[in-house]
């Protein structure tokens, strides 16, 4: 009865807490897991700065994620938009072209390839699995068409560009190393934070939220969906040309297919935070949880010795076991 | 409850993966993007047999293709306190691992990598050798003339300097015409997409003799080629295959006395062994001097084979 | 009467959900010949109550008795055998087939050879079945995706009296003319009534007052999950019904007007959809009537902006205006209540505030971009209070809301800021009686208020009591416009079959 549930028991209440925060209780046993297991280098500060480094390129790819995910829709050339985007930093720093150069090309050409998903999915109106798997393999196929199908590296990527993954803020020593905070998560907070205002407390994610949970309804409030989903692909695009870089400059190299395993990863991480909402709606802070337990993860089963093929199952696994509980959860109150 | 029982089998896991650190002895982490390739198995299988007397725990990390997870769980095995690291990956691109490694005075060794400064040293075949051998058996076989395709793969360095080697030679014959240079779609293992390439080149080119031979800067390719000429019916007009690796099926191809002819045989073990003898040097305190150590490679011929096929 | 067995018998049935009661102890007799009207306010517990019925839901306790024997009813399956047959308001249909297929689902088709459908007999039978009803517009073979929601509910109807493989003696009726004009409606009765010489027992759940006087012989009122009354028709009326369905007094008189509209005149469309001309003036409620289909919703739509190609032109106070997009409707002093809250009015999983907020984000912003969640808050409770929403907070998720609430919250969607011209398209269709007199009084507020007001609604009563002229039309034409003052049902219904 709908009358009834407006006047839900605390009890329940409480339930619906605990339904919403499992996947949050699950990231914490796993914390606390290898903490037993690994007690002097798992829970220290080093580690989880190391962590937050590692994951800073797929935060900015599932960040950017959550935004097209917001209205229901997916980008799966994320990927190799990221490749497309070293690539061409790389070959513009290889034609001794300044570093902002490289950079602004690099990031525009995430905002035309986002453009392009954009008009196909709202004004030609393609379905976006097969607008950006069509995209997906458009940029791969550039990226090896300008790349010539090599791996740009060594002398062509300059100094301050490889080096901008290996700076960060000096916030203290350990065992007599400087300890810095990453420059690369300092980058992916900023991104973190710019989308968690774009979504949350902007006009434009609200209607955003509104389109996703009822294009229509949105359409007839005044809401120009069209328009939006466009913007929002060229957002999306934007953020995985910026992983793009970010991972350019970590590898000090560029190479048509480095960015390919990023998109699976960055839409399983929406997944993972989408379950810690009650309507199942993708929410940039959840999706931070996804990124940490993904890489946390990866950490951790590594510091452990697990079988790097095991470690993939579990990871599968855990997905599927999150999303599916949670959605059982949902149908079942 | 049902993320209990997800999060009970983890736990599981991880307490079967916790019992081996329990050990002093020291540990040596093995790191690859390639481990799904056959030579990386054997040099990485060569290291683990010759790491076995040593009591050592190695650790073999896969990452699938990733290059930057390779920087990651270098720094985590870093993070961790390995006493030694193995990579198996173009150094340049994980610098950034290699430096933490520095910084942490962890000894890091290349395994058929490539040469860096912040490397021990690197254990690899002379790619530049191997490719030289393959490139020219074909010149001569040819007779300095004729059509060739080759089939290069240049993203990844160790497998570019071959194609490299075999670009000028063919150049430096004047008659040998390349007709087509391939970079085949590696995501299966090389041989199907090669297959498929193959079959485009030879129906671009008919008339038989029209293509003299099919150069490979590895083995799979070599066989997708062989393939793709054997279903056209095209077997007897004499193109020479050669590849580079002498993997099991190229052995075999070899062997059958067909088109394949030639490959060259890199000691995979060889170099899992010797990367396994560095490390055991400087664990025990000594230097080494050496930036790259070589271990000989061998063409293989339809003359030498049956020597290979026992192994 | 009482010496007959009754056909259905419910006794000390009961559910409760996450520990609250739905369903209290009812009890209820459908006799042979009977038409009983089963009325309440959304979540009264009808629902509940039917889906017991239909092996839907599993009672937590419930004796029920058909033809004096005891059974319980575990699927949709053992409800089907036993003679019970539903209609329910949410339609189950099949759109990609046709609508003989339609018509055949809940039985074999029939089969040449015991294989090959026979797909003539199939028409012959689905023809039979529509025929029933008096429906002849309808052809079995064409697709249901391509008819109208009226007609798509007459199938669906047709479907429930069609099957002949078992015999059928209980229907039971959940708000079956909600998507139904008044004709259509008609023929339905005449199909009721059939039914009832035969000696089936009918189970009626309506919020439609004039139905119920119209066709039943009984009426059970249920509040809050427990059976209030069940009482003769003639025994009741009006205003009795209402204060038992509500527990409180209601005015069931349409909210009078008690001053005259203005002169002015605020919107004038010309030659709109097949050739639509209309004006009308501030404070004016402009009724618009048809038959189904007869093109209400779109003149709307195309006033809104919200068709992809709108012929014909507007002025709005005398300029003229193209709107291109639901969004230039909103910006000119629109507001739009659309025909399907759920598909097209609400954002379910979002909640009450930002339901009503979403058409004025850009006001209650600082400049245009940052929300301002305090200002949005203020105009979100000063409107739920207006509209008598019923919300927990308006942090409360519109898709927990009952239906008459729901269809408040699009309303005070519309009510924020005043607007200029309300488009409503059946804004009362699905909701309770109480809520449907608060929407009535809104309307009226808003044209006291100086709102031009364009209201459509299958609701003859509803235009009749509410309008000061009502447009009608026929196939996307303005037939005619008539002052409302005067007018029976009967005239209005001959109006539109021109």
């Amino acid at each position: 009865m709908d009358a009834g549930r407006n006047l839900l028991p605390t009890r329940l209440k409480g339930n619906r807490w605990l339904r919403r925060s499992g996947t949050l209780i699950g990231f914490l046993i796993v914390v606390i897991i290898f903490t037993l297991n690994n007690p002097s280098t798992f829970l220290t500060l080093p580690n989880w700065l190391n962590i937050s480094q590692q994951v800073s390129m797929l935060a900015v790819v599932a960040f950017a994620m959550t935004i097209v995910m917001v209205m229901g829709d997916f980008d799966l050339s994320v990927g190799s938009m990221a490749s497309l985007a070293g690539i061409l930093a790389a070959l513009l720093f290889r034609a001794e072209q300044p570093l902002a150069v490289g950079i602004l090309v690099a990031l525009g050409a995430g905002l035309i390839g986002g453009l392009i998903n954009g008009l196909l999915v709202s004004y030609v109106g393609i379905t976006p699995f097969v607008a950006t798997l069509g995209t997906l393999t458009i940029f791969s196929g550039a990226a090896f068409l300008f790349s010539g199908g090599e791996t740009i590296f060594g002398r062509d990527i300059p100094a301050e560009f490889s080096g901008f993954a290996r700076t960060g803020l000096p916030i203290g020593t350990v065992n007599e190393r400087p300890l810095l905070f990453p420059a690369m998560t300092i980058l992916a907070l900023v991104v973190l934070g710019i989308i968690w205002l774009l979504l949350e407390q902007t006009t434009y994610g609200r209607r955003l939220y509104a389109i996703g949970g009822n294009a229509e309804a949105a359409r007839l409030a005044g809401v120009r969906v069209r328009l939006l989903r466009l913007i929002a692909f060229m957002l999306t695009g934007l953020g995985a040309a910026t992983a793009g870089l970010m991972y350019a400059s970590r590898v000090a190299s560029a190479n048509p297919t480095q960015g390919a395993g990023l998109m699976l990863d960055a839409i399983a991480a929406v997944f993972l935070g989408m379950t810690l909402s009650e309507e199942g709606e993708p929410h940039v802070l959840g999706t931070l949880l996804g990124v940490l337990i993904l890489g946390v993860l990866d950490n951790g089963l590594t510091q452990m010795q697990v079988d790097s093929y095991v470690r993939e199952i579990l990871i599968g696994g855990i997905i599927i076991g999150a999303v599916t509980s949670s959605s059982l959860s949902r149908r079942n109150r | 409850m049902r993320r209990l029982s997800v999060v009970l089998a983890v736990l599981a896991l991880l307490l079967i993966g916790g019992g081996v650190l329990a050990q002093d002895a020291p540990t040596v982490a093995v790191i690859t993007p390639y481990l799904a390739q056959p030579g990386t198995q054997f040099v990485v299988e060569g290291f683990q047999t010759a790491a076995e007397g040593t009591g050592w725990t190695v650790n073999v990390i896969d990452t699938a293709g990733d290059v930057a997870a390779v920087i990651s769980r270098i720094e985590d095995v870093v993070n961790q306190g390995v006493d030694a690291i193995v990579i198996n990956v173009d150094p340049a691109q994980v610098a950034a691992g290699l430096e933490v490694a520095s910084a942490a005075g962890i000894p890091v060794f290349g395994m058929d990598a490539g040469s860096d400064p912040l490397l021990v040293t690197n254990v690899t075949s002379n790619g530049y050798a191997m490719a030289a051998e393959t490139a020219t058996y074909v010149a001569d076989r040819i007779g300095g003339a004729g059509r060739v395709v080759m089939f290069v793969f240049d993203p990844f360095p160790p497998v570019q300097k071959r194609g490299i080697i075999a670009d000028t030679i063919f150049a430096n014959n004047p008659d040998i015409e390349v007709i087509d240079r391939i970079t085949p779609d590696v995501a299966d293992g090389g041989i199907a997409d090669s297959r498929a390439k193959m079959e485009a080149v030879l129906a671009a080119n008919p008339e038989p003799g029209s293509i003299s031979a099919v150069w490979a800067a590895w083995d799979q390719p070599a066989l997708g080629a062989l393939q793709a000429i054997e279903a056209a019916g095209r077997q007897n007009e004499g193109i020479v295959i050669v590849g580079i690796d002498a993997n099991p099926q190229a052995l075999d191809a070899i062997a059958a006395g067909g088109n394949f002819e030639a490959s060259v045989a890199q000691d995979f073990a060889g170099i899992g062994a010797a990367t396994a003898d560095a490390v055991a040097r400087v664990l025990a305190g000594e230097t080494i001097n050496q930036r790259v150590i070589y271990v000989p490679t061998v063409l293989v011929t339809g003359a030498n084979v049956a020597e290979f096929l026992g192994d | 009467m009482p010496t007959l067995t009754p056909l259905l018998s419910i006794q000390h049935t009961s559910k409760t959900y996450d520990g609250t009661p739905a369903l209290v102890d009812a009890a209820l007799d459908l006799m042979p010949g009977e038409v009983h009207a089963l009325m309440g306010e959304n979540g009264a517990g009808k629902s509940t109550l039917i889906k017991i019925l239909a092996g839907v839901v599993r009672p937590d306790r419930a004796e029920i008795r058909i033809d004096g024997q005891p059974v319980s009813i575990h699927s949709p399956k053992e409800a089907y055998d036993r003679g019970l047959r539903f209609i329910h308001q949410e339609l189950q249909i099949v759109p990609q087939v046709s609508v003989a297929e339609n018509l055949a689902l809940s039985q074999p088709y029939p089969r040449w050879l015991g294989v090959l459908v026979d797909w003539r007999k199939l028409h012959q039978q689905a023809n039979r079945a529509l025929e029933r009803l008096g429906i002849s517009h309808i052809d079995p073979r064409q697709s249901m995706a391509r008819l109208s929601v009226g007609d798509r509910m007459l199938v669906k109807i047709a479907s429930a009296f069609a099957n002949s493989t078992q015999a059928a003696s209980i229907y039971v009726l959940d708000e079956p003319t909600a998507a139904l004009n008044a004709a259509e409606s008609q023929r339905l009765f005449a199909v009721i009534r059939e039914l009832k010489t035969q000696g089936c027992g009918i189970l009626y759940v309506s919020h439609r007052m004039d139905e119920v006087f119209e066709i039943c012989n009984t009426v059970t009122v249920m509040r809050d999950g427990r059976v209030i009354s069940t009482q003769a028709i003639q025994q009741t009326s009006r205003g009795g019904l209402i204060r038992l369905m509500t527990g409180r007094e209601v005015s069931h008189a349409y909210p009078p007007r008690t001053q005259p509209h203005g002169q002015q005149v605020v919107l004038e469309g010309h030659g709109l959809l097949n050739g639509v001309d209309f004006q009308v003036r501030a404070g004016e409620i402009l009724g618009i009537a048809g038959l189904a289909g007869a093109g209400q919703s779109e003149l709307l739509k195309a006033i809104m902006g919200a068709l992809p190609a709108t012929v014909g032109t507007l002025s709005l106070e005398g300029q003229p205006m193209t709107p291109a997009h639901p969004a230039d409707g909103w910006e000119k002093g629109f507001a739009f209540v659309p025909q399907e809250r759920r598909e097209q009015g609400l954002v379910l999983s979002r909640s009450v505030r930002e339901n009503i907020s979403l058409p004025h984000l850009r006001r209650l912003s600082t400049s245009g971009v940052l929300l301002d969640v305090g200002r949005e808050t203020r105009l979100a409770d000063d409107l739920s209070k207006q509209v008598r929403l019923k919300a927990t907070s308006n942090r409360q998720l519109t898709r927990q809301l009952s239906g008459g609430n729901q269809q408040k919250v699009v309303f005070a969607r519309a009510m924020a800021g005043q607007p200029r011209l309300l488009l409503l398209d059946e804004p009362t269709r699905g909701v309770d009686v109480g809520a449907r007199f608060d929407l009535y009084t809104l309307i009226r507020q808003a044209s006291i208020d100086g709102t031009a007001i364009l209201l459509a609604s299958s609701d003859l009563g509803e235009l009749l009591g509410l309008c000061d002229r009502i447009l009608v039309l026929r196939r996307g034409r303005g037939a005619t416009v008539v002052k409302a003052a005067g007018l029976t049902q009967h005239d209005l219904l001959a109006l539109c079959y021109g």
